[in-house]
């Protein structure tokens, strides 16, 4: 399995929502495509899922049209909108068909399908009176059941409180093993702990590639957090005149110091805080979290 | 083509939980009997009501033949009430899949278009031509017991010519359901122009050969005078284009994803 998405462009009226994207999926791979709200995530999906047509580029699956592919694309879309009036296995039943499945290979598919997203018991209830979490891992039965070679997910998580959302992600933790899988969020959090590479995407563009540990990587820069309690906010301007300190950033009580060499630094940092009395509450190596990386990624420029 | 049978299968267990299949004969079972029903006890009712002094009712209005009756059923409810009734109650019939995004989803699925429409065409159709066609009967053995008898081959004839002007009716408002988005609109457009066919039969032979209405006017003549139109076959055909045209621009319109407006 090869996903080639190849200078899509798609524009609304003048607005242009996805902008000469281009990015390759290889077979097993969990990519997180994040950005912030209307930087043209959720359009490129529908592209790549074939919803909407691009203005210019191609999108292609193992070589062909994805148009030709549909077979091999599972796809979970924001709001999973079924049938209200089907059961949830009617839901699979229909949409299992559609994608070409026998009614045997159902039979047995769908109770599996439905224990994996944890709805078994629920096979007869009508989909009307699911809850958003139910509903989204209805979503990701629906997706699963053909056993497509790629998972297209819009936003799995954002919609569903914090039970939905960990009973989601650690589906998708689950599901990750066996198929590649591409998702779109705006929660770091959630793509940190699924996905292993990300695409940044802002204004329709492209703006980063990479995987979460070199992202990491390349963001820590020998800074150091300390907390201090309020009776000692003079100590920061002895601080500030150490002569390894480069830069020193105050949030409340919490100091953000900038050293020259983080190793041999921080010990004698923590030596002048003692000398000073200071009554530390944390002192620690800081690492940017992704969110703040992706803060600086996405507002600057 | 197994995907079609899926999706008309789905329509038909949708429109049994809407309990579609049980109002919408019910209402054109009502609509029919009106008909011979009210022309034959009107003279009594005005009567037994006392305000029928001064007031001659024509005779030629009770002793009309069943044909006659028969004929204005069709002329005066099913195409009027009953053509409202269809719009209505198929408005939704791809409004509702575009609106909540099942239209879309469907089609991320390995299913054609023309399976899609096809199958929505196909069974509201069915609905539809099975519940006229059932009013109809009513209708008919009315007339039977209330006036004259109406030779049976003439009945199915008409009716014959009446369900291709129901299929233009369904085909129709299948699409303009797939081009606007709204179903007030929806209902407007498709009652106003199909009513609109309608009232314009009979003006001009030409606008005659190439209006689909006209097929209710030939099934109206087959009740009243008994012989079918020459006329009649063609406009069947025409209609049949009509149709097939229809079909082809709500295709058009679902397969270049003109119904994502965003």
């Amino acid at each position: 399995m090869k996903l080639e998405i190849k200078n899509v462009t798609k524009t609304f009226k003048e607005k242009i929502a996805v902008n000469n994207f281009s990015m390759e999926l290889q077979s097993g791979e969990c990519v997180g495509l994040i950005g912030p709200n209307g930087a043209g995530k959720s359009t490129l999906i529908k592209v790549i899922s074939d919803i909407i047509d691009p203005q210019a580029g191609e999108v292609l699956l193992n070589g062909k049209k994805i148009s030709k592919m549909k077979r091999e694309i599972g796809y979970l879309p924001q709001y999973p909108n079924f049938f209200h009036w089907m059961t949830a296995k009617e839901t699979l039943t229909f949409m299992g068909k559609l994608s070409g499945l026998q009614k045997e290979e159902l039979t047995n598919s769908i109770p599996e399908i439905l224990t994996k997203v944890g709805l078994r018991g629920e096979e007869n209830s009508k989909v009307g009176t699911f809850s958003g979490g139910m509903k989204q891992r209805l979503g990701i039965a629906q997706a699963l059941l053909h056993k497509p070679s790629l998972i297209v997910m819009d936003e799995p998580v954002s919609a569903l409180d914090p039970i939905g959302r960990r009973e989601v992600l650690n589906l998708i933790e689950e599901i990750k093993k066996d198929t590649t899988i591409l998702l779109s969020t705006h929660i770091l959090g959630d793509a940190e702990e699924i996905c292993e590479r990300f695409v940044i995407i802002k204004n329709g563009t492209k703006i980063e590639d990479t995987t979460i540990t070199e992202l990491l990587n390349r963001n820590s820069k020998n800074k150091l957090n300390v907390e201090i309690t309020a009776k000692d906010q003079k100590w920061i301007d002895v601080v500030k005149k150490l002569p390894y300190v480069k830069e020193i950033e105050v949030i409340g009580h919490k100091v953000q110091i900038k050293v020259e060499n983080i190793e041999k630094n921080k010990n004698m940092l923590l030596e002048n805080a003692l000398e000073h009395k200071v009554d530390i509450v944390k002192f620690e190596i800081n690492n940017d979290t992704l969110e703040e990386i992706f803060l600086k990624l996405v507002v600057k420029e | 083509m197994n995907k079609f049978i899926v999706l008309i299968k789905k329509e038909f267990v949708q429109m049994v939980r809407d309990f579609k299949v049980i109002w919408l004969p019910i209402v054109f079972i009502f609509l029919g009997i009106t008909q011979p029903i009210v022309t034959h006890y009107l003279p009594s009712i005005l009567g037994a009501l006392g305000g029928g002094q001064g007031i001659t009712i024509d005779p030629s209005m009770t002793a009309q033949k069943g044909g006659e009756v028969l004929a204005s059923t069709l002329g005066s409810q099913f195409d009027q009430l009953g053509l409202m009734i269809l719009a209505i109650s198929m408005m939704g019939i791809i409004q509702t899949d575009k609106a909540n995004g099942m239209l879309a989803f469907i089609l991320t699925r390995p299913v054609t278009v023309i399976s899609y429409i096809a199958g929505k065409i196909v069974s509201n159709y069915l609905i539809a031509a099975f519940s006229v066609a059932i009013g109809y009967f009513a209708s008919y053995l009315y007339v039977n017991y209330l006036f004259t008898d109406v030779p049976f081959s003439h009945m199915i004839t008409a009716l014959v010519f009446y369900l291709v002007w129901v299929l233009f009716i369904v085909s129709f408002t299948t699409m303009i359901s797939t081009i606007f988005n709204s179903q007030g609109i929806i209902a407007l457009i498709s009652i106003v122009f199909l009513i609109g066919c309608r009232i314009i039969v009979g003006l001009s032979t030409v606008i005659d050969f190439v209006n689909s209405a006209s097929m209710s006017k030939h099934a109206m003549e087959v009740l009243i005078t008994g012989s079918v139109n020459s006329k009649a076959i063609d406009n069947a055909l025409v209609t049949l284009v009509w149709i097939v045209l229809i079909l082809f621009v709500t295709n058009y319109w679902i397969a270049n994803k003109k119904f994502n407006h965003e």
